[in-house]
């Protein structure tokens, strides 16, 4: 099979690299220690996206440390800070603010800012409009916004992101009532964004963030959804990112490289 | 070796956070918790609008009041912000049984190295567990996650009032270096004044020097700054000494008293109490600690020991009023004392081989006996010692 050349390149890597686990998982060398692991990570990966940004608010210095560790032709997608979408009780803009600053070392590493919005986070004008303004505040770095809830899934809110040039994260997770579903849309031209969070319908419910990523897909789910999705995504975009979140027991890079073996 | 993963939980102005849990009417309104009626009291904590305007821990309250002349102040209820701290490490050890507790202040450490297959990675369990203390407590504690507890204790204190900080193993160097010394845990008074002397403003700048120069003005105590301004902590998470392995019993006097006789009477009483739970338990006891809460809120906590232990009255007596003798060093009136036994033995049913008990001491454990023989049956208050009445 050779390779379609009508078709955008697409990274492929995973939801955060710092994890102890994937030492015993076998990912990285037996004795690894976390300042080694992105160094080691950059040689099997050539894009990460950045879990801790989503838990503390990201500061300069610790990102210029990182992009230290990294080849120069590397690349970041951040998530955005849980207080900005999760846990909004402080205020936002100045938030934002910090996020901004923190987040500006990456520069032309940066493949994308990542708002992964909560599942009680629904089509209301509330929402709606904290979103716009969010979106505004972003309008000078490449965005990529994660609905978790299915009331978004409708032609106006692609409309919208397709006019702002946000790119629509397309998202592999449990089937659920009320989650937002699979889509091939492509809003951005410049970038499509994929998230594979793993099918544990049962961890998906406990809450339990070691339940809930604990899946390994295999060649035939992933080939299948290739063949349903990524043909799409790929023939509409100019590059697109393929993230792996279910990083329970190393499965995170484990089926990063096998879906990265099934596109060549 | 893994690195390890420590989590700092501080609930920030621990009793202030309390008592407006207690009272939401108090939220937002300067306070000051201090011992209102006495006549030297001083702060025991304050609000972050009281510390805005410059009051102080350990300040004298008059002067604090004009400080901040609109703050409210509360009497201290010590035994509320200890039951507030049972509850708090009783959310957190769920996740792991290393847990280190301050006494009453919303600090504790927490390893939760290798426990990420259970609980998933530890910035999730710090995060949680803050959720966790906000919904079921009310508390909104500071978190911060580093490799040991000295840099997890800075990263807490750069994001106060509230926030969190994870430090990244092998940035504790470069996380330390600009910030000013006056963060760095564990420092006396002295030291900061020799800091200054030298010009040192920064971490950093401590860290520029080598042992061997530390040495000379800071003696021993250069090692330990030399570890400290690079981050370097190997010090385990002591777990919390388990309730059921202490005895404490605490007398609050109606009206603080300076009286060295109803002090003496009190800790008789208290020490006949702990002597007979003893016996029953046949343990013996080889420490007793004695805390004196003073007038102005200062404490004071002194022990005394015996090798072979014992459950005999009257030797738990001389040990407890030789703790007195060591705490009790101020002239203020006390509020409270805590006797606190600890370090059991259980008694063996053997009798000594070599050593006679004198013919006093075979005396005093008939008399024990059968005062505890008639306890059992009248109840506690049916007999007791002369001395603590």
């Amino acid at each position: 099979m050779t390779a379609d050349t009508s078709l955008c390149p697409v990274l492929v890597g995973t939801s955060g690299y710092s994890y102890t686990e994937w030492v015993d998982g076998g990912f990285y060398p037996q004795g690894t220690r976390t300042p080694q692991m992105l160094a080691l990570y950059a040689r099997s990966f050539p894009v990460v996206e950045l879990n801790y940004t989503w838990y503390q608010m990201v500061r300069a210095e610790a990102i210029q440390r990182m992009i230290a560790q990294a080849p120069e032709d590397f690349l970041f997608a951040a998530k955005l800070t849980r207080t900005l979408t999760h846990e909004r009780e402080r205020d936002w803009k100045q938030e934002l603010a910090l996020y901004r600053e923190g987040i500006k070392p990456l520069e032309k590493q940066l493949a994308a800012i990542l708002i992964q919005l909560p599942p009680e986070f629904n089509w209301s004008v509330q929402n709606r409009y904290y979103l716009a303004c969010l979106l505004d505040s972003l309008h000078d770095f490449p965005v990529a916004v994660e609905f978790r809830h299915i009331s978004w899934a409708r032609d106006s809110v692609f409309t919208e992101l397709e006019q702002r040039r946000v790119t629509l994260v397309t998202v592999d997770a449990p089937s659920l009532p009320g989650l937002f579903p699979c889509l091939d849309i492509v809003t951005n031209p410049a970038l499509f964004f994929v998230r594979f969070h793993g099918r544990n319908v049962q961890g998906w419910q406990t809450g339990n963030i070691q339940k809930k990523f604990d899946y390994s897909y295999c060649r035939d789910e992933l080939q299948e959804w290739n063949e349903k999705y990524l043909y799409s995504l790929r023939s509409r975009a100019e590059k697109g990112i393929v993230f792996f979140n279910n990083h329970v027991c190393a499965q995170a890079p484990d089926n990063a490289r096998m879906f990265r073996k099934l596109i060549v | 070796m893994q690195d390890r993963a420590i989590i700092h939980l501080n609930v920030t102005d621990f009793a202030v956070a309390v008592e407006r849990v207690c009272d939401r009417s108090l939220v937002q309104i300067p306070l000051i918790v201090a011992p209102v009626h006495a006549a030297r009291g001083v702060v025991y904590d304050m609000s972050e609008e009281a510390y805005q305007e410059g009051v102080r821990k350990g300040m004298a309250l008059s002067v604090a009041r004009r400080y901040c002349p609109r703050a409210k102040v509360l009497d201290p209820r010590i035994s509320l912000y200890r039951r507030a701290m049972t509850a708090l490490v009783k959310q957190v050890d769920r996740y792991t049984p290393l847990v280190e507790q301050g006494a009453e202040d919303g600090h504790l450490f927490m390893d939760v190295t290798g426990t990420h297959r259970l609980f998933g990675p530890a910035p999730d369990i710090a995060m949680r567990l803050r959720k966790q203390v906000l919904t079921s407590l009310g508390l909104n504690p500071v978190w911060s996650l580093a490799s040991n507890k000295l840099v997890a204790k800075v990263a807490s204190r750069m994001v106060k009032p509230f926030g969190e900080y994870i430090v990244g193993t092998g940035e504790e160097h470069s996380f330390l270096a600009p910030l000013p010394l006056t963060l760095l845990p564990g420092l006396k008074g002295g030291e900061v004044k020799v800091f200054a002397d030298f010009n040192l403003s920064t971490i950093g700048d401590l860290a520029g020097l080598s042992r061997q120069q530390l040495m000379v003005p800071f003696q021993k105590r250069g090692s330990y700054l030399y570890d400290a301004s690079r981050g370097r902590d190997c010090s385990p998470v002591a777990m919390h000494r388990d309730a059921s392995l202490q005895i404490v019993r605490e007398h609050v006097f109606a009206d603080d008293t300076h009286e060295y006789g109803e002090l003496k009477s009190v800790l008789t009483a208290l020490v006949h109490e702990v002597g007979g739970s003893l016996r029953r338990k046949k343990m013996l006891v080889r420490r007793i600690g004695i805390s004196l809460v003073y007038s102005d809120g200062r404490s004071c906590s002194r022990q005394a020991t015996e090798k072979a232990g014992t459950d005999n009255d009257f030797h738990l007596r001389r040990l407890a009023l030789t703790a007195l003798d060591r705490a009790w060093k101020r002239r203020i009136r006390v509020r409270s004392c805590v006797l606190c036994c600890d370090r059991f033995l259980p008694r063996s049913p053997q009798q000594a081989l070599f050593v006679v008990e004198s013919a006093q001491e075979l005396q005093q454990q008939k008399v024990l006996a059968a005062l505890d023989a008639v306890r059992d049956r009248f109840g506690k208050k049916s007999l007791c010692l002369g001395a603590s009445v």
